[in-house]
């Protein structure tokens, strides 16, 4: 049996932890040179209809550890650029005998479709302005590496969650684990409604990152200026930025975070990126191996619980 | 030939009439009708009608036969037969095809292939483009078109931005007693959006089109309507704030009438499925605040008619992410039986006002003779049969239209047309009790 990897949104508390208990496993497997064994031999793609260094280069290498035979698609070098619909890819790529696809989509959305034509699982690897689930599950085991627990953690999502993926995905796995998640940032870059959203929305930085166990800076996109959703870059950072200043307010030793990559000296400054707090650099080490969990997780799927018998004490056989 | 149809509720909103009856349709014409009408036992047909609705032929006007250029989507035969399907006996076919309806020798295309054999059967009633190939720029030369044979103009499909060229096209439409029908949106604040506004666009993570854009342009058509004596429709209203700018205009003595369509009230965005394309139209999906308002608004008059904005696509056209999806759903065959049941069983309208809002409101709007079933009053008796209490599931693949992009599928209705005549029979549904009918050889 094989399961879809779409959205954190639709998993469940024990399957973000059987993924997290896996990534932990593998991380220390790696860390001490050991092969990983047991994992049957796959074939899986990476379509990255959307550019991405990353995010691909780390599933690459998850697959890799995970002995996997990997084909990798980007939209620049292959028929992804000549006109065939996404759906005629994906039966293709079923064709092609691909076990498991990867995708990268600019549309929110695509991954659900890709699933309803390949029959196979499925891993998002980031779709539209909708979630990016291997993203969260890697912030997720960061924490969890400085932190026992992510229940009742504060955590300030802050910058541009209107357009992110990263945000989306981030708040549903630390709300279903428990943490209280607050998006930060000016209105315009709020969604219009957090009524479905597992998050309070914050308009004004310092009371929005007071007291935090984690911030969590997003990348405030060049475009948005263009959009004319911002005046300046300049104002942004005198308003939104996190840097030892601001820093202050929240709880003395708050993580920093930031998925990548970083407008260095916009949402952040050098020593939020790169001083004592910061885990960004743990971020994408982390990422590797949930992703490892994702890629072996999306092919098992726990038996269903059978109906437990209840035993008749003392009854005749 | 002479067909009897006996002892159903007579509805027709054309004379107030609501009475268990009889109809005697002679010569493709009707004939007789009322409760007084007494039953000769010698024609050609005699329908027990018992339990069912006996209606004017019902009239679409907001349809997308797709005819010319787009044909992978609908034609003009298939379009037609999904109309006789689903209880229509007249259809407005919308000018934003390829090319667009802008010319008379289109309009004659339109006008030769609904008659042509193998078509539904049905009236084709072609309204013409606003502007010259609907770009919103130059006004179409109206009169010509008119001459052709249309009924109305419409910016459907490219919602004319430019209020000068609106106010131009008014004046000539007042002049030559022409309704437009106006598709309102406000392209600045909806371009690029692909669902409404709110929660779940945000959870979504979709682009969304807010209700300001509709509502601006609806204000701003009913004020331009107001100030030429224009007679404007306007398409499509899906916002509570929209049915207010209507109301106001009618208050105000604007000739405004207003449509909305069964996805406005059997639908919001909360009961798209995650990114699902068939729930994709525009304007988008609302809430159920508005879906309340809009069932009051069509209770109230200010809502004149129920149109099925019809809109096929073709299947890989559908199966595409929700954002790159067109916009639309199919309707001719689903909107009785989810008008029905979103509005008539639970009480929002009274069958023959129901009936008014299928038929004989957007007969008198585009001054069609259809819409009513007194003798002599059409140029051949339009007449459907509808069954109010058959439960049925919909299913697109038993559909005649091409199309097959709908949220519909698998919706428990109750409420079907079963029966459909214009002059002659046209449609006669499986679901249709042959017991029923009696016929003398």
């Amino acid at each position: 049996m094989s399961r879809n990897l779409l959205s954190i949104r639709h998993l469940k508390a024990d399957d973000i932890n059987d993924l997290l208990n896996v990534a932990g496993t593998y991380k220390k497997q790696i860390e001490a040179g050991k092969p990983i064994a047991n994992v049957p031999k796959r074939t899986v793609g990476l379509l990255f209809f959307e550019a991405s260094t990353r995010t691909r280069v780390s599933f690459e290498q998850a697959a890799n550890y995970l002995g996997y035979n990997v084909s990798v698609f980007a939209a620049q070098s292959s028929s992804l650029s000549k006109g065939e619909t996404l759906k005629d890819t994906v039966l293709t790529l079923k064709g092609e005998r691909l076990e498991a696809l990867v995708i990268r989509h600019k549309s929110s959305g695509s991954p659900q479709l890709a699933a309803r034509f390949f029959g196979g699982p499925i891993v998002n690897a980031g779709d539209g302005e909708h979630e990016h689930p291997t993203q969260a599950l890697g912030d997720a085991l960061t924490i969890l590496e400085k932190r026992k627990s992510i229940k009742g953690l504060k955590v300030a999502i802050v910058g541009d969650v209107l357009h992110s993926r990263v945000a989306r995905s981030n708040a549903w796995l630390l709300s279903k684990l428990g943490a209280e998640v607050r998006f930060v940032g000016p209105k315009i870059l709020m969604p219009a409604s957090n009524a479905l959203l597992p998050g309070m929305i914050y308009n004004d930085l310092l009371p929005g990152i007071q007291d935090c166990d984690v911030v969590m800076c997003l990348r405030l996109q060049k475009e948005r200026m263009a959009d004319g959703l911002l005046s300046s870059i300049g104002q942004y950072r005198r308003l939104y930025q996190i840097n030892k200043e601001t820093l202050k307010i929240a709880a003395p030793d708050c993580l920093v975070m930031h998925p990548g990559p970083i407008n260095r000296g916009v949402e952040v400054d050098d020593w939020a990126a790169d001083g004592p707090q910061s885990v960004i650099q743990k971020q994408i080490e982390n990422g590797i191996f949930v992703r490892m969990a994702a890629l072996s997780w999306v092919f098992t799927d726990k038996a269903k619980p059978k109906a437990a018998k209840p035993k008749a004490k003392g009854a005749k056989a | 030939m002479k067909i009897i149809l006996k002892n159903g509720r007579i509805l027709d909103p054309s004379t107030d009439l609501d009475v268990i009856g009889n109809v005697i349709i002679e010569d493709e014409q009707i004939a007789e009708i009322g409760d007084d009408v007494e039953i000769e036992e010698d024609a050609d047909e005699i329908i027990d009608c018992t339990g069912l609705w006996i209606t004017p032929g019902l009239v679409d006007m907001h349809t997308h036969l797709r005819e010319p250029g787009e044909d992978h989507k609908e034609t003009i035969e298939t379009g037609t037969q999904a109309a006789a399907a689903g209880g229509f006996t007249t259809i407005a076919c919308m000018p934003n095809t390829t090319p667009p309806l802008d010319t008379p020798t289109l309009i004659d295309y339109i006008l030769d292939k609904a008659s042509a054999p193998g078509a539904g059967g049905v009236f084709v009633a072609p309204v013409g483009a606003l502007t010259v190939k609907n770009l919103g720029e130059k006004v179409a030369d109206i009169a010509a078109l008119k001459k052709a044979g249309i009924v109305a103009v419409s910016d459907e499909g490219c919602p004319t931005q430019n209020a000068l060229v609106m106010t131009r096209a008014m004046e000539f439409c007042q002049q030559l007693d022409l309704p437009i029908m106006a598709h309102c949106e406000e392209a600045s604040l909806s371009e690029g959006g692909c669902m409404n506004e709110g929660p779940v666009s945000s959870l979504l993570g979709l682009k969304p089109m807010p209700r300001s854009a509709e509502e601006i342009m609806v204000m701003r058509n009913c004020l331009l309507a107001l100030h030429t004596d224009c007679h404007v429709h306007i398409m499509r209203v899906s916002t509570w704030g929209a049915v207010e700018m209507v109301r106001q205009a009618k208050y105000l003595g604007a000739r405004v009438t207003c449509e909305t369509c069964p996805q406005y009230f059997a639908l919001t965005d909360e009961s798209m499925n995650d990114f699902d394309p068939n729930y994709k139209t525009t304007p988008p999906l609302r809430t159920p605040t508005d879906v309340d308002l809009i069932a009051q608004a069509l209770a109230d008059g200010t809502i004149d008619v129920i149109a099925s904005d019809h809109s096929p696509h073709a299947d890989y056209e559908v199966q595409v992410p929700f954002e790159e999806a067109p916009f639309g759903m199919v309707g001719l065959e689903s909107c009785v039986g989810v008008t029905l049941t979103f509005l008539t069983h639970p009480g929002h309208l009274t069958p023959l006002e129901t009936v008014r809002k299928l038929s004989t409101a957007p007969a008198q709007i585009l001054r069609l003779e259809a819409g009513t079933l007194s003798p002599g009053e059409t140029p051949v008796a339009q007449v459907t049969l509808i069954d109010p209490e058959l439960e049925w599931t919909f299913d697109v693949n038993k559909t005649f239209s091409k199309g097959k992009n709908t949220p519909f599928h698998g919706e428990k209705l109750k409420g079907k047309a079963v029966w459909t005549l214009c002059g002659s029979e046209i449609y006669r549904d499986q679901s249709f009790d042959e017991k029923r009918s009696k016929v003398n050889l």
